[in-house]
């Protein structure tokens, strides 16, 4: 029988779950986030085993290794590893030359140096504050009363964008508010917050080197518009992922389960 | 019994503890201070005792935030709000270094907003010259008067050098804990340890030399051995809350060894015993403390931490600062280079005096070790 190894990645927006077996990837989820990650982890699961006909119950995995802000409440992991090294570890399962990572997840912003092999070689965190997070991006687009997707295509048609100068969630969004009253351009303002937020991650990636290649992972990596901002501030060209980058850090948490099993055995 | 080692922490809840309440209903007089460089020992004269000033639990800094800025650090903040709240009270004078420009406004805005009826700032220089040695002198004998003046205490040589033997035994207690450290696996935590640190600065000096004897034999007889997966030395300013310490341990870091100011350092060297006790003062203000704020220091403090690493086995270090701390701040960018050159693993880390962000710190602390391998 084919061993499946799993990674449960609860993050603060969404719960997401990767499963691999002899072939790679075998099955993915994106859920919703519960109340209680506990419920996150089984649904993201169960969502995640519905492709693989040999996985009747999450305890038919061999190891399963949870990752995220949720990871130590996941009773049934075998282990918890951080998401700063899970998310290293998918992006080197995907693309083993990548050296640098900006992960930007549903409350916070990481920046990651890799080591030769997958491993943190330096990592920064932003702080309590979620400007410039996934929170801070539902924040303006329901500004614009719009989807997030459809606030990333937006920012894509600016022809000079405004900047938007607070980094404060709460500030920016009553300077967005503002602009807006003033009737200018919304794809202006738009990009003006894309680049907003390319600027923080700036700063954070210039603390760990900002050595290519460099992707980006996180929910917000489907963001066009902050891509497109962030290649323009750092000067790179980042590098997508072969698989949705919302996924990483669940796919090397999926990793590790792999490696720790080894070793269990 | 309040001094054994798992009622430490009951010590550390409140400004105002039960020992501080029995020494005050004795006749004793409480002190506050902030700042390592205060001469703790000329507090420790008569019946005066130190108590060093903490903020335990503070919920915000409203009151404070009006006389100072937000670019004056939480501690010094979280110390205004206290006293604004009427937590010092109990407190018959305040003591403070012009170590930094944050406790200097604190102490300024101290004596204008509450008015004590006794507070003291010692000038210290910034330099370990012999003219500054002579300065420190002559202004720890100017403090001594004050104390004369307002307590009727004699802080002649006699008293001071009498002061000092008894903080040499509670020296002597925590050096020998501070050995057991060394040990593969050492028979209490970081968060332990941390608490009886603390502790013994809240409280007069002959219950903490009760306090540390107790835990001692608490530690020899009932060893707990902690699992860690990597050993962990802690650095940087102001460090007064275990639980800091503890979510740092809950993520299987164990730490063995210190250097921050509220921590064990100066106790690992024991005062001298000869000569004028206000120079052995002066010269430990000047050189024991191993501030940032000291010029041409650099070399020394680092070498400091270095001899720690190797002598504790420690695998990884971890500086953490208060925000906008500017002596900590720029140290620790030098610090965090220098280490790294040598190959030691470090983490830095902000943080506000009060306890937050703990989910973030977590994930941090967790990053690190399995960034070194753990």
């Amino acid at each position: 029988m084919v061993r499946y190894f799993a990674g449960c990645d609860i993050g603060s927006t969404t719960g997401k779950a990767v499963i691999i077996g002899e072939n790679g990837i075998a099955g993915q989820s994106i859920v919703p986030r519960e109340i209680d990650p506990e419920e996150t982890a089984r649904v993201a699961l169960s969502e995640a085993m519905k492709t693989i006909d040999e996985l009747k119950s999450y305890k038919d995995i061999a190891y399963l290794v949870g990752t995220g802000y949720g990871r130590s409440e996941i009773p049934f992991a075998h282990e918890n590893i951080s998401e700063i090294s899970c998310h290293a570890m998918g992006a080197y399962y995907c693309d083993t030359s990548i050296k640098t990572i900006v992960d930007i997840g549903g409350q916070d912003v990481k920046g990651i140096a890799l080591g030769d092999d997958g491993s943190v070689k330096e990592f920064v965190m932003n702080d309590k504050c979620a400007a410039g997070t996934g929170r801070f991006f539902e924040a303006m687009s329901r500004i614009f009363r719009m989807e997030l997707q459809e606030f990333s295509e937006l920012s894509l048609k600016a022809k000079r964008a405004i900047p938007v100068t607070a980094q404060c969630s709460v500030f920016a969004e009553s300077e967005v508010i503002s602009l807006l009253a003033r009737k200018n351009p919304p794809e202006d303002i738009a990009a003006g917050v894309q680049g907003a937020v390319a600027k923080r991650c700036f700063v954070l990636l210039k603390r760990v080197g900002i050595t290519p290649k460099v992707t980006i992972t996180g929910g917000c990596a489907k963001n066009r518009g902050l891509v497109k901002e962030l290649e323009k501030v750092l000067r790179v060209e980042i590098a997508p992922l072969s698989v949705d980058p919302q996924i990483i850090g669940a796919l090397g948490a999926a990793v590790y389960a792999r490696k720790r099993s080894s070793v269990a055995v | 019994m309040i001094g054994a080692t798992m009622d430490l922490q009951k010590l550390l809840d409140e400004p105002l503890n039960q020992l501080v309440e029995d020494a005050i209903e004795k006749g004793m007089l409480p002190v506050g201070y902030a700042c390592s460089m205060v001469p703790e020992v000329l507090l420790s004269i008569g019946k005066l005792f130190p108590v060093r000033l903490r903020a335990p639990n503070v919920a915000g800094t409203e009151m404070a935030d009006v006389y100072l800025s937000s670019v004056i650090c939480s501690l010094s903040r979280s110390l205004l709000e206290f006293a604004l709240e009427g937590k010092y009270s109990f407190l018959k004078g305040f003591v403070f270094t012009a170590s930094c420009d944050h406790l200097r406004r604190l102490n300024d805005n101290l004596r204008y907003c509450e008015k004590p009826e006794f507070i003291d700032i010692l000038d210290i220089p910034h330099k370990i010259t012999d003219e500054a040695v002579q300065w420190t002198i002559d202004e720890l004998r100017r403090f001594a008067q004050q104390l004369k003046s307002h307590f009727g205490v004699d802080a002649g040589n006699e008293n001071v050098m009498e002061a000092i033997r008894r903080r040499n035994i509670l020296n002597t207690l925590l050096r020998r804990i501070n050995d057991l450290r060394k040990s593969q696996n050492p028979p209490f935590s970081g968060t332990q340890y941390h608490r009886l640190i603390m502790a013994t600065q809240v409280v007069p000096p002959d219950d903490a030399i009760n306090l540390a004897s107790e835990f001692l034999e608490s530690v020899t007889r009932n060893a707990e051995h902690p699992r860690f997966r990597a050993r962990v030395m802690l650095v940087g300013g102001n460090l007064d809350d275990p639980s800091y310490t503890e979510i740092i341990e809950s993520q299987g870091a164990l730490v063995v060894a210190d250097r921050y100011c509220t921590g064990s350092f100066p106790a690992l060297e024991p005062y001298a015993l000869e000569g004028d006790p206000y120079e052995i003062l002066a010269r430990r203000v000047l050189t024991i403390t191993r501030c940032p704020r000291m010029m041409e220091g650099f070399p020394v403090r680092l070498e400091y931490i270095m001899n720690l690493y190797r002598e504790y086995a420690v695998d990884g270090i971890i500086i953490e600062s208060i925000k906008f701390c500017d002596t900590w701040g720029v140290e620790t960018s030098a610090l965090v280079s220098r280490l790294r050159e040598r190959g030691i693993p470090v983490l830095r880390l902000e943080r506000e005096y009060h306890q937050s962000g703990e989910g973030q710190l977590r994930t941090r602390v967790q990053a690190f070790l399995e960034s070194m391998g753990k």
